[in-house]
């Protein structure tokens, strides 16, 4: 895109939102029988290549229920939270970029 | 990536919570059901659920391991358990010795599966509105 921050900030956005669709799915499956909660380890996403698909892991530890499922609904409603916000912040400071690139196009004129 | 999908996930799960309180519903209405077409008294009815793929509006363009994983109701199942005897000998249904056959059903126990298929349609729904939040935060990008 524009330079190296935007294209981090956009394969963080890409990233912030596999992980959506996957408190999405867990969200859906709180009451499946056996399934067990998937999230992405954030810490080597970000060092992955941009372009390729970000790996899902089954994080280990979480307290399991009778019925072989461990996806607690409260956890998951923080992650939607924390992904919302983090979605926000990253899509704000791209705002900015493009700001700053309009601002020098139209030396300063029109904003 | 795309965040369609996750709508698509998020409706699959209020569908199938919807369905689960439908059943349970039947259950609460059906609770004293001496009667059916079947014969013999109403018999309690429970889901079963399992993670399925659900199709997103792009779906054959972006297959991976993301992809969609929704939940189904993968099947009714009907408590097989023999009725609860109650001694009623006025009772039309009664058999010989005067016992009639009633539905072996707990309404404290599916009030509260009613109250989690709620609590589970809700969290659904909270997902959706978070998705299209950040859809519109996307769009706002070139405002």
């Amino acid at each position: 895109m524009l330079d190296g921050l935007s294209s981090k900030l956009e394969q963080y956005l890409d990233t912030l939102s596999a992980r959506q669709k996957l408190v999405a799915r867990n969200i859906a499956n709180a009451d499946t029988p056996g399934y067990k909660t998937q999230d992405i380890d954030f810490q080597s996403e970000l060092g992955r290549a941009a372009g390729s698909a970000p790996s899902v892991i089954e994080p280990e530890g979480l307290p399991t229920k009778n019925d072989g499922n461990n996806v607690n609904l409260d956890h998951q409603a923080r992650l939607l939270a924390e992904n919302d916000i983090r979605f926000n912040i990253a899509t704000q400071l791209i705002r900015g970029n493009i700001h700053e690139l309009r601002e020098a196009i139209t030396e300063g004129r029109n904003s | 990536m795309s965040l369609f999908g996750s709508l698509s996930v998020s409706a699959s799960g209020m569908d199938a919570q919807r369905t689960r309180a439908e059943i349970l519903a039947e259950n609460l209405a059906n609770a004293e059901t001496t009667r059916t077409p079947q014969g013999g008294p109403y018999r309690r009815k429970d889901v079963v659920f399992a993670s399925t793929t659900v199709d997103s509006p792009f779906d054959s363009e972006f297959q991976s391991a993301l992809d969609g994983q929704g939940v189904k109701v993968a099947s009714v199942s009907v408590d097989q358990r023999d009725p609860e005897k109650r001694y009623l000998p006025g009772h039309p249904d009664a058999d010989a010795d005067g016992y009639v056959a009633f539905p072996r059903i707990n309404p404290a126990e599916d009030m509260v599966d009613l109250m989690n298929a709620s609590r589970g349609y809700q969290a659904n729904v909270a997902a959706i509105s978070a998705v299209k939040d950040m859809i519109q935060r996307s769009l706002d990008i070139l405002k």
